[in-house]
């Protein structure tokens, strides 16, 4: 929004602040400006509009007068000379709901000359970026830009009947715009009608059938207030925001629609010298209803404030704001809201706060330490889990990736999953985009595509959501790439998995995906507990080099962390290991043949460490292992470790398998 | 020969011959020859027997000093090439302690991380809980809740992503204020940082995912200068300086009243730059008193409890601190980028 210096200057008696010192008051106390522009001898300051979506009244040059007013202590002009409309109105007003339309008022004037307006109208408007039109149009936008209640002028001639009706508009009714667009509309599209159909879009824009021509020499001035939420309906609706549209979102006073007939009255008399009001008011309107005053508690206030406020510094502030203050009991304020603020804005004391603290200079408020008992904070042990995985993963060498939540129906079928049963954005960014992952593979996938480019090795991970329809499952994801055809990425991965949750297992698995390389994908198990899945890339997904990944759930790995509880004691009798060397076929597990030795051995066993493989000329494996055993309370005699041997060699040959000793 | 003579001549060829050895073999054979059980020190101890008692008080006393000459000169003779072999072997060991060491390097944490964990700690330290809450959201928590009603306008300015089951990407992290009122109840000091989502194109300065940092504290008589306090201190920390913060009108629907809080320019100190576009400062984060309805919403009487809420953008911090000036490169996974932290 654009406020014109000259305009101000006009409604604040004394303004003498420098344009720029003004917009950095305004910034403090009311809204923020963002910069000062010269315009011919004009200033013109500009206002963020999102910092006034909740001011009807700061839409308008007389609203913002009244702030500055306020802030610089100075008197505020009213630019609206009251007049007495006589009340035989010659245009008759209908409106179908009134809480679409809660007023309606208007004024009929003949005998009106069509021109250019005058310069200093014209440079008025060109200041706060609206084109000047002819005098008519000019003064319903000048009104529009000093009073914020936009108006509308019909030529008279044109409209067809004696009422104008307020009303939904019929399914698949038009309207030419005067932006020479035609608009299809809807019953959620309120209109105002002429006997043969709508002839403006209410609160919006007006028809081009109706428009002030050269030739109009009768006019109907149109000064309405219509819903807040209706008129940003139909506007978003039909993609079209316009200056009269804008204001009404925000929720505009409906007693301000006099004040705009008795300005444009003024003005038009000006502008088009020998105007005559045809008739009186029009004025349809529902009881406007009057907020009860809001109690305001002046040791509250200060409470809120964290500074006392003295109860005659409250009151001018609040007086200066038109508010109306009436004490009701020692220190306790009621607070009659002027209506331009009442339609939305100030309901609450808390409203009054702001009032009271952007007055006064939030910088006039010490910083000061609540006094509140200490108390430890309830923890958060999910997040600390994630960040000692996010450490653990970066201390062997993976670096931490965020990738997006989205990803393409391409995608998915990729990754094997499940369209339909996928979480759905119905507005995607990118019309692909359009399902939420279920799964940290395919952002992942393409990193690792992304940065084979520049790198020969290289690992990565991700911690992050899977979003499925019943809730949402923190995943870690980590990947290894190298230019190699090895396959040490699956067990650096794999350490990566035994880093994180000690005693994890991996087991080759029964059934792969079609991205998974099929020899070299397993689950990964946390006991009989599945906690994710370690696998290699199908070669066809990943060119140039072998891509690994671990996969893991997050919350399966917090729950099954060990807690360390009780110590073991230090073993106080001496151990005894044995190597024992099994010839296997060439697919029979590690891990099968170690817990089968592990069973043989009993309760002896210490432990036991796969040492390493040898292959056969026959292509047999030799699979040897250092078992260590011992007693917790005497040393194991020689007879008793031999005996220990010969039952896993003798249980080992009966089960099948050949021993190298 | 006289006893004396044949020690002093024994003593004589220990010497030579020790200054000739070059091993400790060597020495050792001198020592055994010289001093050993059977050597020849001991040889001619035996012919004691033989001598007058005065000449074996001589003899023996020759013996004795021969004998300590021997032993320390060995000593000294072993010091010496224990020495030379120890420096013989140093030298053979020798390595170039320029080569690379071998095994992996660290990773590194995303910026993004190293931001939110610095805010968290020093969240902790103040006695603020780390809260979280579901990517996907209702209405009702997005906005409703948030007195953020269905035809407000601000709703505009939160370019929302629909879900097909009619639920939403949360458009910032403040449903965490009432999941957490709802859950613990007040008094309650927490932040909530995560991942938030609005529906707008991506360029170098506009992503439509980012991170923010939700914070909120409920106590009884919660005040401004509450809040300006924390901000001040929670600025201080973050910025490891002192630094001055002032608070303006700002309108946010889930506070009132509300405020767009900036900090003098940390480039200028307030004189104004480029930076800073000129006016001294520097547009940081939303915050303000919790409107009551929001308390409402969150099952707390606002007449007994209020409290201040505050957003911080994370991602914005992040680039602020990094110098970040595109900020697709977070979400980029681009290992060039992402090494530097």
């Amino acid at each position: 929004m654009k406020f014109s210096y000259n305009w101000l200057r006009d409604l604040v008696d004394q303004l003498d602040t420098p344009p720029s010192e003004l917009a950095q008051l305004i910034t403090i106390k009311t809204a923020e400006s963002e910069g000062v522009e010269a315009h011919g001898d004009d200033c013109v300051i500009e206002i963020d509009n999102k910092s006034l979506t909740h001011r009807p009244d700061l839409w308008g040059h007389y609203g913002m007068a009244r702030e500055v007013a306020a802030i610089l202590g100075r008197k505020l002009i009213d630019p609206v000379e009251p007049q007495e409309f006589p009340r035989s109105a010659s245009v008759r007003v209908s409106i179908e709901d009134h809480a679409l339309c809660p007023r309606y008022s208007a004024l009929v004037f003949d005998n009106v000359t069509v021109k250019p307006s005058p310069q200093w109208l014209q440079q008025r408007l060109e200041a706060v970026g609206l084109n000047p039109i002819n005098n008519i149009v000019d003064v319903t936008n000048y009104v529009l830009a000093e009073l914020a209640q936009p108006m509308h002028a019909f030529d008279a001639a044109k409209l067809q009947g004696s009422e104008i009706m307020v009303r939904p508009a019929r399914a698949g009714e038009t309207i030419k715009a005067l932006n020479d667009e035609t608009y299809t509309l809807d019953p959620s599209n309120l209109v105002i009608a002429d006997s043969t159909g709508p002839v403006a879009i209410a609160g919006i824009i007006g028809g081009a059938d109706s428009a002030i021509s050269n030739s109009t020499t009768r006019i109907v001035l149109e000064s309405a207030n219509f819903n807040a939420s209706s008129v940003r309906k139909t506007s978003s609706r039909l993609r079209l925001r316009t200056d009269a549209s804008m204001r009404f979102e925000k929720a505009q006073d409906p007693v301000n629609t006099i004040r705009g007939l008795e300005r444009a009255f003024a003005l038009l008399q000006e502008v088009s010298p020998g105007v005559r009001l045809a008739g009186g008011l029009a004025d349809n309107y529902r009881p406007i209803p009057v907020p009860p005053p809001v109690v305001l508690s002046l040791d509250w206030l200060n409470r809120k404030l964290g500074r006392a406020v003295p109860e005659d510094e409250v009151r001018r502030i609040l007086e200066s704001l038109e508010f109306r203050v009436e004490e009701i009991a020692p220190r306790v304020f009621s607070v009659f809201v002027p209506t331009w603020r009442a339609t939305k804005d100030v309901t609450i004391k808390e409203d009054l706060v702001e009032e009271v603290g952007r007055m006064i200079g939030y910088d006039s408020i010490p910083p000061v330490a609540p006094l509140t008992p200490a108390r430890v904070p309830p923890a958060s042990p999910e997040r600390e889990f994630h960040h000692r995985v996010r450490l653990m993963a970066a201390a062997q060498g993976f670096t931490e990736v965020h990738n997006y939540s989205f990803i393409s129906e391409d995608t998915a079928r990729v990754f094997s999953v499940d369209v339909s049963a996928q979480v759905q954005v119905s507005n995607p960014i990118v019309s692909d985009q359009n399902l939420l992952r279920t799964s940290l593979l395919p952002g992942i996938w393409k990193n690792i595509r992304d940065n084979a480019r520049h790198f020969d090795r290289f690992r990565l991970f991700e911690i992050g959501r899977a979003i499925h329809p019943d809730g949402e499952v923190p995943r870690f994801t980590a990947a290894m790439f190298a230019k190699d055809n090895g396959a040490s990425g699956v067990f650096e991965l794999k350490r990566l998995a035994e880093c994180l949750l000690p005693g994890v297992s991996v087991r080759p698995a029964d059934a792969t995906q079609s991205y998974e390389h099929p020899r070299r994908t397993g689950d990964v198990l946390c006991g009989e507990t599945n906690v994710g899945r370690l696998f290699e890339f199908h070669p066809k997904m990943v060119e140039g080099g072998r891509a690994a990944v671990l996969d893991l759930d997050l919350t399966r790995l917090m729950q099954l962390q060990p807690t360390p509880e009780r110590y073991q004691p230090l073993r106080r009798f001496p151990e005894s290991a044995f190597d024992l060397s099994v010839v296997a076929n060439p697919r029979t597990l590690i891990a099968d043949i170690q817990s089968a030795l592990e069973k043989l051995a009993g309760d002896a066993l210490l432990s036991i460490v796969f040492l390493r493989e040898f292959a056969l000329p026959d292509g047999a494996r030799s699979l040897s292992y250092r078992l260590t055993v011992g007693a917790p309370d005497r040393t194991l005699s020689a007879e008793e470790v031999g005996l220990v041997r010969t039952r896993i060699i003798e249980g080992m040959r009966s089960a099948g398998y050949e021993l190298r000793l | 020969m006289s006893p004396e003579q044949i020690i002093s001549d024994l003593h004589a060829t220990s010497l030579s011959a020790l200054e000739q050895a070059t091993t400790l073999d060597a020495l050792e054979a001198i020592r055994v020859d010289a001093l050993g059980r059977k050597g020849k020190l001991a040889e001619v101890s035996k012919a004691f027997g033989k001598l007058a008692p005065e000449e074996r008080a001589r003899v023996g006393k020759l013996l004795n000093t021969v004998k300590q000459d021997l032993e320390t000169r060995l000593d000294q003779r072993k010091t010496a090439l224990d020495s030379v072999a120890i420096d013989v072997r140093l030298e053979s060991e020798w390595v170039d302690l320029t080569a690379p060491a071998p095994g992996i390097r660290p990773g590194s944490l995303h910026p993004i991380t190293h931001v939110q964990r610095e805010l968290e700690e020093l969240f902790v330290s103040l006695g603020f809980a780390i809260m979280d809450g579901p990517e996907v959201e209702t209405e009702h928590y997005n906005f409703d809740a948030l007195n953020i009603p269905a035809d407000h306008p601000a709703r505009d300015a939160q370019d929302t992503f629909w879900l097909k089951d009619g639920r939403l990407l949360r458009t910032h992290t403040s449903p965490v204020q009432i999941r957490a009122l709802e859950k613990f109840g007040p008094p309650l000091k927490m932040i909530a940082p995560g991942r938030v989502f609005r529906n707008e194109e991506v360029d170098a300065s506009h992503e439509h995912t980012f991170y923010q940092l939700e914070g909120m504290m409920v106590d009884r008589d919660v005040s401004v200068a509450h809040l300006l306090y924390f901000m001040k201190t929670l600025l201080s920390a973050i910025f490891h300086r002192d630094v001055t913060v002032r608070l303006r009108p700002g309108f946010f629907p889930f506070v009132e009243p509300g405020f767009e809080l900036d900090i003098q320019c940390l480039i200028c100190g307030g004189k104004g730059c480029p930076v800073c576009k000129h006016s001294g400062w520097v547009e940081l984060l939303p915050c303000g008193l919790v409107n009551p309805a929001v308390l409402r919403a969150g099952g707390v009487d606002p007449e007994q409890w209020n409290g201040f809420a505050f957003g911080l953008g994370l991602t914005r911090l992040a680039m602020m601190r990094y110098g970040i000036d595109d900020i697709r490169l977070f979400a980029g996974g681009d290992l060039r980028f992402l090494r530097q932290f």
